[in-house]
């Protein structure tokens, strides 16, 4: 069976900026990885082409064994900016409902609104259902989002900062949420993080992106490890800041 | 009450009345629905811009020898040509949809008073003042019909990527992630949005005709809290709106086009209250 996703010399170039460099890594299916990095490092930017949403300008990446976009209904997507219309008549139920429909829905039947009751249970947010998206809290539009991503039943998640912007209580919770998704063998999961805990708790493996792949390993080879400052000569980093990533 | 109901609809009886009120219905359904796409998404100067884009195709045909009639064939793909520019601008550049819309607007407009002093001394003279504020009841039967098909056909296409349009309008990258044709959508928008304001401007002239599209969904907008809800109350309320001022503006023996857009801008001020309660 193919990995869940499958990075190959991927490079991006935004203008005439280089952000990802020659990126090559595997996420099997059922594991549980996370990307750590500077800001500007290319996480988001490799969530993004690993979406389709941004071309490559080399290299190859395979989703759950196709080319990015081709399954959207199999992946799981939690954007770090919620860049949606403020101003758009939107409840929870409905942003649940249009990732399932891939429209949105000018009516929500019986059978959606219960499929989208069980995502939200799944993340603790069932009260949300009606809620206008534009009230939420920070906390609970993680939440809402969590549940828009995981109400296809995906294959593979790809969680942008999930817990930027929400308070230490919120965040703890929010690690429970996703320490249960980790532990399902069915899914794999992406976790771009700044948050040491949250990498301890959940990764089976770690990618440390700084334009290029600098280190990949288990938490305990990438975070603990004594590092060579050789190694990260030549790029922006004359050596990996330390710690890789920061306890919030 | 049946003599009082027959003496406001007696108007019905004479043909340039019944004209008048289903291009006026079918402007008003059309118009509203695009409206609420259109209002959500900050665009509202946008009809108002093709409005007046609408008069230089219009001085275009006019130029070209056509009568003021005909020249609606050469505001209808002159004035979707705008609107596709403007939208090619906004996707293409950091401006905002303002920004275009006022720079296309401008030079259309422009261009249609150069066309008009172009045309030959013989032509026949153009009544500018019908262009700018319309003729509801002067609608002719050919009118009626082009208005009744674009309306039908902005209507049928809004029914069927109506759903997907809204995903875009609420988050071009989810939508897109989803397998919505975000750009594509958005070119149709506008380009539907350029056919109703062509043959709206007929109606209730380049002035008033934005007021068609941007009142009823601004007004419902304030009202419902669900997408189906706004576009349903923006078409009742411009159905209401139309029919209501048609037949004020008939009785009072005022101008239709301002009694209907003065009676969509009722409700709207009434929902403000309304609202705030």
């Amino acid at each position: 069976m193919s990995p869940a996703l499958r990075a190959q010399g991927v490079t991006v170039e935004l203008g005439e900026r280089r952000v990802l460099d020659d990126v090559s890594f595997e996420v099997a299916r059922g594991e549980f990885a996370c990307l750590c990095g500077p800001n500007g490092g290319g996480k988001t930017t490799f969530l993004k082409a690993a979406l389709g949403l941004v071309p490559l300008a080399a290299g190859s990446i395979e989703v759950l064994g196709a080319r990015p976009g081709a399954s959207a209904n199999a992946v799981g997507y939690l954007p770090q900016a919620k860049a949606f219309n403020p101003t758009f008549p939107a409840r929870v139920v409905d942003v649940i409902v249009a990732n399932r429909r891939g429209a949105w829905p000018v009516r929500v039947g019986a059978a959606d609104r219960e499929r989208a009751r069980a995502a939200l249970a799944r993340v603790g947010g069932e009260r949300l259902l009606d809620a206008v998206l534009r009230g939420l809290s920070g906390g609970e539009m993680q939440r809402a989002y969590l549940a828009r991503a995981l109400v296809n039943e995906p294959a593979l998640l790809l969680l942008d900062e999930p817990t930027a912007g929400v308070d230490a209580r919120g965040r703890g919770e929010f690690l429970d949420l996703l320490s249960g998704v980790a532990a399902r063998e069915d899914v794999a999961a992406v976790l771009v993080t700044h948050n040491a805990a949250a990498v301890r708790r959940l990764a089976h493996r770690v990618v440390y992106l700084d334009a290029r792949v600098m280190a990949w390993g288990t938490p305990a080879e990438v975070l603990d490890r004594e590092w060579d400052r050789a190694a990260f000569s030549g790029h922006d980093h004359d050596a990996p800041p330390a710690p890789l990533c920061e306890d919030e | 009450m049946g003599e009082i109901l027959d003496a406001l609809l007696a108007p019905l009886g004479q043909g340039f009345v019944r004209r008048a009120l289903y291009a006026g219905l079918a402007l008003g359904a059309a118009g509203s629905l695009l409206g609420v796409f259109i209002v959500q998404r900050g665009l509202g100067l946008l009809s108002d811009g093709l409005a007046h884009a609408t008069f230089g195709g219009l001085a275009l045909g006019l130029l070209l020898g056509a009568t003021v009639d005909r020249a609606m064939w050469v505001a209808l793909p002159f004035t979707v040509a705008i609107a596709l520019g403007i939208q090619h601008v906004r996707r293409r550049t950091t401006l905002g949809g303002d920004v275009a819309t006022g720079v296309f607007f401008a030079v259309s407009f422009a261009a249609g008073i150069l066309f008009l002093g172009l045309r030959s001394a013989r032509s026949a003279p153009v009544n500018v003042e019908g262009l700018l504020f319309g003729s509801l009841l002067a609608v002719s039967p050919e009118s009626l019909a082009v208005i009744v098909g674009v309306a039908a056909l902005v209507i049928v296409v809004l029914a069927w990527v109506g759903p997907r349009l809204a995903y875009a309008t609420f988050d071009p990258e989810l939508a897109a992630l989803s397998g919505v044709p975000v750009a594509a959508l958005e070119y149709l928008l506008l380009a539907l949005t350029a056919l109703v304001v062509v043959v709206g401007v007929k109606t209730v002239g380049v002035v008033l005709v934005s007021a068609f599209v941007v009142i009823p969904a601004a007004t419902a907008s304030l009202l419902g809290r669900t997408l189906g809800t706004i576009a349903l109350v923006a078409v009742g309320l411009s159905l209401f709106g139309t029919a209501f001022g048609l037949f004020a503006s008939y009785h009072l023996n005022v101008a239709t086009g301002a009694t209907i857009i003065l009676t969509l801008g009722a409700t709207f001020f009434l929902a403000l209250v309304l609202r705030r309660r």
